[in-house]
């Protein structure tokens, strides 16, 4: 189960950022933004050895000491991060991969919304919100 | 720059230095105290030697020493304790500040400012991509290095507040100086002593602390003489006495203070001391750690706000004290311990001799002979050694490798060996080849010395082995081998973990982080600089965290974000470790990263941390602005946040403003004002009902501003505003403006009239999720006086200006109104109405609001990080006293090509009115005003005039955008009842008795209705008694209102018009506006026809042939069709036609020739009826109306206007064309006016309503209605965007035609004829031709038969025409013509007659055209046969 999942536009600001502690969500923030340090460099890394192949799902971003940040680039280079408990072990790879999966089909529903301008901060509680991390899988 | 940055190398050689003790004689230390100096201050600057020393190895290779350095300390100096350290150490750091020291311009500039530590780059544009390449550049020039300063302070500090370890060397003394002054009286006598307390010392095993490298320390003699007071034979003497016996290397004679210290006081003398001292010189045992224990990632409470007697502040004063301080140090010709005064430069070149050659004559020599010594040792030990402990390990280990367990671990961390064991031989090696540069002997050793220490689990030895190894293996000249950076870790991690040393930790930790980032392994380093962090040591995480966030940022790819994350915790760490400045200088850096991109809950954090600080650090400024940050935009933080912010908000803003103290208030963030929603309203706020009274709608702040709505009436102001000026509008022409918004022309300035109310309305918005609380809120305003009345446009007397503080001071000028309580609840938008009234003529300003601005809660200070002062109360705190401007920008300008191309805006003077002087106010009210009739029905009201001024007015005028809907009913008139309440019940119109079939007739001119062709008509006149409307004066005036002719809610518009009796240059006129609605429903529709009568024989046959004729030729019938349209059954019972009139210049209804018996004809739902009347032509010329009062006539003439406007238009073009003349004769100007009743029920009473409707006919045969139908087919109009191709020319159509010429056959019915007796009939026929135009005619009547087809021979058979068959004939304007003609008969029966075909043409025009009307219709004769 994610604690906190986030989607930051191309020019990495935050579209979207939901957090289960709610009382952390600062230290969220701040975790996910630094991320976003090591997600740029992952994908300058990528860009020039495997430009065809392109894999969106970036792995683990970096451990801290109480979570595990996960990454996941689309190419439109919208940014998923996903931060989860390091204490819970049962989660594989694949899990996290099918999350980040999920997660981006519902971030295409929000874009096809009509009513949604691109770059806004995602406000529906609909549609991010359908699928709920983290109330669990 | 404050500092220069050291090479790696240079740092690490630094680092590690050989360790000079120095024991003085009582004399000696008073001879150097002169400087106000002790022996080894003295020496400090000139302990780095600038030229190259030699030794030899044991290998006899020549080693290189350069740039070396020793440290010279007094043996009894004890490196500070735990405690004092640490206090030591925050001192230095805290002194040690960023250059320009106000970080605070960082943040508040408006674009993006990435200062890091010195430099500040500039990168204005927003976006991350185009900074990094900014940062790239940065990193990657020659120039960049990020210096911090304070880090290097407190490093160096660091490094040499090292205690000895007895695992190291490196740090203990290898020589000692034992310094005598040459005035002793015996100085042998005293080396003698000194060499003693020396050996004592290092031997006795009393002193634990000074540690000796090598048991025999080298001793160096030093005579110390000093010039301006010693005899200096006798030191020279005393000198060679020394050489004697200590030999040439092993002594020195030291010839220093070559004046006396107060000659030269105003010689400049460099002063290489400050550089040196000036960290330690400082003893005070002021505390200036503060733990302040809070998480980084969290809001809550600071217990202290900067009250003096707190902890905190005290710290912060400290800081404040120590600046002068530092400053002095570093000039410190003016410091007030000026330092090496008896030293002249030639003495400092004698100091520098000094060291250099006990450098190379003493020391060195001695290293050397002690490295041969321990190599000698060890290579003769070493074959037997090592063999021997590795045999006897092999033989004992298979026992002791399972007990060595955890526990044995720590046992073994704790194992010292002796002084003299053979591993610390290696290490007392290395360390010695590390000192003097041999750095690849000294690896080797280290390595084997690591091996040694492993293999006996002395783990904090071998941590030291390793680390030293590492170093050794870098400084490594030609690098045969790659930084072991692992052993680095390995000896971190022992230290930290098995041997619990922190402070060795930290030492490698610097240095490898050094030596990584010196490799450009910024990750690495980063790593480990994080790794250290810990919760001992708030100082040390904070510097470490800042390092590290400049490794990320040194980074090929630069990292950003980490670098500010680490940042923010570096100053979390700082502002623990009660180091503000640094703390607030860490979070203006990372809010560099973090400002404008969206992430608000961590800008909100970080400008909360900085406002905070920076108001610990009195910079209230500062604070406020960034608490201002955190409100101003919309914030994301929970309500509870909210309110704690805005409460530390107005504290600090409180503390601030109080410090500021003068006239001036600040300006506050909250709430939002939206200026250019700002609405102005210059009037009183008018009451709209009383009772029966409604009053005029006129202007109100509450209604919308509508574009096509303030177009209307404009365009009814400009045209009362001609009519008043006899057709002409001004050209100073300004339609009043009431009410002022943004869409609304403010290019001038607004014009206010002394002693009315100036209404602003200024919109606010609270961004916040907590209510806000507004107190004392009044606008702020300038004004200037000026006199209007004079000859002068004005002339300006005084300016005032409102005082902030006290807003009733100048009410006599103008009344401010304060409005005391203003709550905003949380996300409202809420509009305040203040209101001014002035009491003087002059220029006003309004230039924004001043309030007291307080949280919405009550009293609830719990929660409040503030620690009250006893006394002062909650409220008192949580207000605070501040204004806000209102600046409005005026449109866009979009005009000339300069400023399309540029952002240019126009002013708006929408605050900004002038007070003129006084004019009269009208109030109008309605009574018993309709909100719904039936179409046409006629209603009474009565309309109030009063005038509320103290000021008559005059030229009363009402202009209407339905001038049709109403007219003013004259007061002389019979049929006005004095009262309205009278009037309820009355009838609208007269009866007048009258025989029924008798139509009276009056003569009536339109002119006597006020209606006259070149008037306006949308503008009506009220009369007023006087032609003036004294103050306090009201007129009443019953109003007649005719429901308009089409169903449907109507807006009627009222501008009442006036002017005062004086003319005053400011305002020429005023207007009231009024806006009401009827709802129309159907009544009856009247539909009208006009048909020529074909009769010849009228009845009223006079005996003049002429008249005859003309009876016969213009006389018409007038069908009216009535039907009950209305829809709602219930409502209305029976419509009852009245009376029918008409209304024409020259015809006239004549009779009723209906069948019905009944007067009224009764309607009821969906009933119609018909009635026919006959028109004739009248003689006069005049126009005559039967219902010939008020109201009928009015309502009949200006609907007339309306429909003249209309139809007037495309008749002027084609008057003298033929056409029309053929046209005219089918025109009938007819106006036709039904007068009905209705009866309606509601509420179980009967009410009988009135109402006319008008038709007007315009062409025989055609239909005519009472609704026109005009309107609902020009709803859809192609777009076109070719103008059409002009109708070609018509023709009068062949119908047209026909009707040029009215023929008529005269002849018997029936004609009895003997056919046996005479074979021939011969029937008189006479042909009647009219000529209907009013222009000549040719005519052409042809008699013979149709030869065309030969049935119609047969039908008509068997009769001729005599005579002459083909006629060709003139005929004039409305000319009768008879033909005599005769037709033949050859026997009995019916026949038609109807065969001449008349052919008619204009006499003008050659085209020929039959009239075939009268040629269709048969006329048939019967021919009997007696």
């Amino acid at each position: 189960m994610a604690v906190c999942i986030a989607v930051i536009a191309k020019e990495n600001y935050p579209l979207y950022i939901r957090s289960v502690p709610t009382q952390g969500e600062l230290k969220f923030h701040y975790t996910v933004h630094t991320s976003l340090d090591v997600v740029e460099e992952k994908i300058s890394g990528v860009g020039k050895a495997l430009a065809d192949q392109r894999e969106l799902y970036l792995g683990l971003l970096y451990p801290t000491e109480d979570y595990k940040v996960y990454g996941y680039v689309t190419n439109s280079k919208v940014k998923f991060v996903i931060v989860v408990d390091s204490s819970n072990t049962s989660l594989r790879d694949n899990e996290i991969r099918s999350m980040f999966r999920k997660l981006h089909n519902s971030f295409t529903d929000v874009m096809c919304n009509p009513f949604y301008n691109p770059g806004d901060p995602i406000q529906s509680k609909t549609d991010l919100m359908k699928w709920q991390p983290l109330n669990g899988l | 720059m404050a500092q220069c940055v050291q090479s790696v190398q240079e740092f690490i050689q630094d680092s590690f230095v050989p360790m000079v003790a120095v024991l003085c004689s009582e004399d000696a230390e008073r001879v150097t105290r002169k400087n106000n100096l002790s022996f080894p201050e003295l020496l400090r600057p000139f302990c780095r030697l600038t030229s190259e020393g030699h030794l030899r190895d044991p290998n006899n290779q020549v080693v290189v020493v350069k740039g070396l350095r020793i440290s010279v300390t007094g043996i009894n100096t004890r490196p500070p304790q735990s405690p004092e350290l640490h206090r030591l150490l925050s001192r230095t750091v805290s002194v040690c500040q960023p250059p320009e020291g106000s970080p605070a311009n960082v943040f508040t500039a408006g674009d993006y400012d990435l200062n890091i530590s010195d430099r500040t780059v500039k990168a204005s544009v927003p976006w991350y991509s185009d900074w990094k390449e900014t940062l790239t550049q940065l990193s990657s020039s020659k120039y960049y290095t990020a210096t911090t300063p304070w880090f290097e302070t407190y490093r160096e500090n660091f490094l040499q507040s090292m205690p000895a370890s007895e695992h190291e060397f490196l740090n203990h003394y290898l020589a000692c100086m034992l310094v005598v002054s040459s005035c002793e009286a015996v100085p042998t006598e005293q080396f003698l002593k000194l060499s003693q307390e020396q050996h004592r010392i290092q031997h006795s095993g009393e002193y634990t602390h000074p540690k000796w490298f090598i048991p025999n320390t080298l001793k160096y003699y030093v005579l110390l003489h000093d010039i301006s007071e010693g005899d200096e034979q006798r030191a020279d003497s005393v000198y060679e006495d020394m050489k004697q016996r200590y030999g040439t290397q092993g002594c020195y004679l030291l010839k220093i203070n070559s004046r006396s210290g107060s000659t030269g006081a105003d010689e400049q003398m460099p002063d290489p001391w400050s550089q040196y001292l000036h960290k330690t010189s400082i003893h005070n045992p002021v505390s200036a750690t503060t733990s302040l224990q809070t998480h980084p990632l969290q809001l809550d409470h600071l217990t202290d706000a900067g009250y003096p007697g707190n902890d905190a502040s005290q710290s912060v004063n400290n800081v404040d004290e120590m600046r002068p301080q530092k400053q002095a140090s570093g000039t410190s010709h003016t410091s007030p311990t000026p330092r090496g005064t008896c030293l002249t430069l030639n003495d400092h070149d004698h100091i520098r001799q000094f060291i250099q050659e006990f450098t190379f004559r003493g020391l060195l020599p001695h290293i050397e002979k002690n490295i041969r010594q321990l190599n000698d040792q060890l290579v003769s030990r070493k074959g037997l050694s090592r063999s021997l402990f590795s045999a006897t390990k092999k033989l004992f280990g298979g026992g002791k490798v399972p007990e060595k367990s955890i526990a044995e671990l720590k046992n073994t961390a704790g194992l010292l060996y002796p002084s003299e064991a053979p591993e610390l031989q290696i290490r007392k090696m290395a360390d010695l080849c590390f000192l003097v540069q041999h750095y690849e002997l000294a690896y080797n050793c280290y390595h084997t010395a690591k091996k040694d220490f492993l293999s006996d689990q002395a783990m904090l030895y071998a941590a030291g082995a390793l680390e030293m190894a590492a170093v050794a293996a870098f400084l490594q000249s030609g690098a045969p081998r790659p930084y072991p950076a692992h052993y680095m870790d390995t000896a971190i991690q022992t230290y930290r973990e098995v041997c619990k040393n922190m402070l060795l930790a930290e030492r490698c930790c610097i240095l490898s982080a050094e030596i990584l980032k010196s490799q450009a392994k910024y990750s690495d380093a980063a790593t480990l600089l994080i790794k250290m962090t810990s919760e001992d040591s708030d100082l040390r995480s904070a510097l470490l965290l800042e390092q590290a966030a400049h490794c990320f940022i040194n980074m090929r790819t630069p990292m950003v974000r980490k670098f500010a994350f680490h940042m923010i915790l570096a100053g979390h760490r700082f502002s623990k470790a009660g180091q503000k400045r640094h703390a607030l200088r860490c979070y203006c850096q990372a809010l560099q990263v973090y400002k404008g991109k969206g992430w608000t809950l961590a800008e909100d954090h970080i400008n909360f941390t900085i406002g905070r600080q920076s108001f610990t650090l009195r910079q209230p400024e500062n604070a406020v602005a960034a608490f201002r940050h955190i409100l101003i935009n919309d914030s994301k933080q929970s309500a509870i946040q909210q309110a704690a912010f805005l409460r530390e908000y107005l504290y600090v803003y409180k503390s601030m403003s109080q410090l500021a103290g003068d006239g001036s208030l600040p300006q506050l963030p909250l709430p939002c004002l939206h200026s250019s929603q700002t609405r102005v309203f210059f009037g009183h706020e008018r009451r709209l009902a009383e009772g029966e009274k409604q009053a005029a709608t006129h202007v109100s702040l509450e209604q919308e501003f509508d574009r096509d709505l303030s177009q209307l009436w404009r365009e009814l102001e400009e045209q009362v505003v001609s009519v008043a000026n006899r057709g002409t509008v001004p050209i100073t022409f300004q339609p009043s403006q009431c009410c002022l918004n943004s869409q609304t022309d403010n290019l001038r300035h607004p014009l206010a009239i002394v002693e009315e109310p100036i209404i602003v309305e200024v919109v606010f918005r609270n961004p916040l999720k907590v209510p806000l609380a507004l107190s004392a809120l009044c606008l702020l305003w300038k004004f200037t006086l000026k006199d209007f009345s004079g000859p002068e446009d004005g002339t300006t007397r005084e300016t005032f200006d409102l005082n902030p503080f006290q807003t009733t001071a100048l009410n006599d000028i103008i009344d401010t109104q304060v409005i005391p309580e203003f709550t905003i609840s949380p996300e409202e938008t809420k509009v305040a109405r203040l209101r001014l009234l002035p009491h003087k003529t002059g220029e006003l300003h309004v230039l924004g609001v001043v309030y007291n601005l307080g949280t919405g809660e009550v009293g609830d200070s719990e929660g409040m990080w503030l620690v009250c002062v006893a006394g002062s109360l909650a409220e008192d705190l949580m207000c605070v006293r501040g204004q806000q401007n209102l600046e409005i920008q005026g449109p866009r300008l979009n005009m000339t090509k300069e400023e399309k191309t540029s952002v240019r805006y126009g002013p708006d003077h929408r605050l900004d009115p002038i007070i003129t002087p006084p004019m009269p106010l009208l109030e109008v009210f309605f009574i018993n005003f309709p909100t719904g009739l039936l179409c046409g029905e006629i209603r009474k009201a009565w309309v109030e005039f009063v005038n509320v001024s103290a000021v008559p007015l005059t030229g009363l005028r009402v202009a209407s955008t339905h001038p049709e809907f109403f007219t003013f009913g004259s007061a002389t008139s019979d049929l006005t009842p004095v009262t309205p309440t009278a009037a309820e019940h009355c009838s609208a119109y007269k009866t007048v008795a009258m025989p029924p079939s008798v139509a009276t007739m009056s003569l009536v001119s339109p002119a006597v209705f006020g209606v006259t062709s070149g008037d306006q008509p949308v503008v009506a006149e009220i009369p007023l008694s006087r032609g003036v409307l004294g103050p306090g004066e009201a007129l009443q005036i019953p109003l007649w209102l005719r429901g308009p002719d089409r169903e449907g809610v109507h807006e009627i518009n009222f501008l009442f018009y006036y002017e005062s009796t004086e003319k005053t240059a400011k305002l020429s006129h005023r207007v009231l506006r009024h806006t009401a609605f009827i709802c129309a429903s159907r009544s009856l529709s009247v539909r009208a026809t006009a048909s020529r009568s074909n009769t010849l024989h009228s009845r009223e046959r006079d005996t003049e042939e002429q008249q005859e004729a003309e009876e016969k030729n213009a006389s018409m019938l007038v069908f009216v069709d009535v039907e009950n349209i209305n829809t709602s059954e219930a409502g209305v019972r029976e419509f009852h036609i009245v009376q029918v009139s008409s209304s024409s210049r020259q015809w006239r209804l004549h009779k009723c020739i209906n069948p019905v018996g009944d007067k009224d004809s009764k309607l009821t739902s969906r009933e119609r009826g018909k009635l026919c009347f006959k028109a004739t032509r009248c003689r006069t010329e005049e126009g005559g109306i039967v219902s010939c009062t008020t109201p009928c006539a009015d309502f009949f003439f200006r609907r007339g206007l309306q429909m003249q406007r209309k139809s007037h238009t495309p008749q002027s073009g084609t008057d003298d064309d033929w056409t029309s003349i053929v046209k005219k004769c089918s025109e009938v100007e007819l106006d036709i006016i039904v007068l009905w009743k209705a009866y309606v029920v509601e509420d179980n009473k009967q009410l009988i309503l009135e109402g006319q409707l008008h038709v007007a006919l315009q062409t025989i045969g055609k239909e005519s209605c009472s609704l026109s139908q005009k309107e609902e087919t020009q709803e859809m109009v192609l777009l076109k965007f070719k103008p059409d191709v002009p109708p070609p020319l018509s023709k009068p159509s062949m119908e047209q035609l026909s009707h040029l010429i009215k023929t008529c056959l005269h002849y018997p019915e029936s004609y009895d004829h003997p056919f046996p007796q005479k074979s021939l009939c011969m029937v008189p026929v006479t042909l009647t031709l009219s000529n209907c135009s009013l222009a000549q005619v040719d005519v052409i009547v042809d008699l013979r038969h149709k030869t065309t087809s030969p049935e119609s021979l047969e039908v008509h058979g068997s009769f001729s025409w005599l005579g002459q068959t083909q006629y060709k004939l003139q005929l004039q304007a409305q000319e009768v013509y008879r033909l005599f003609l005769k037709a033949c008969f050859f026997q009995a029966g019916v026949y038609n007659l109807g065969t001449p075909r008349v052919f008619a043409k204009l006499a003008q025009t050659s085209a020929m055209c039959e009239t075939s009307q009268q040629s269709a219709m048969p006329a048939l004769i019967i021919v009997n046969s007696i």
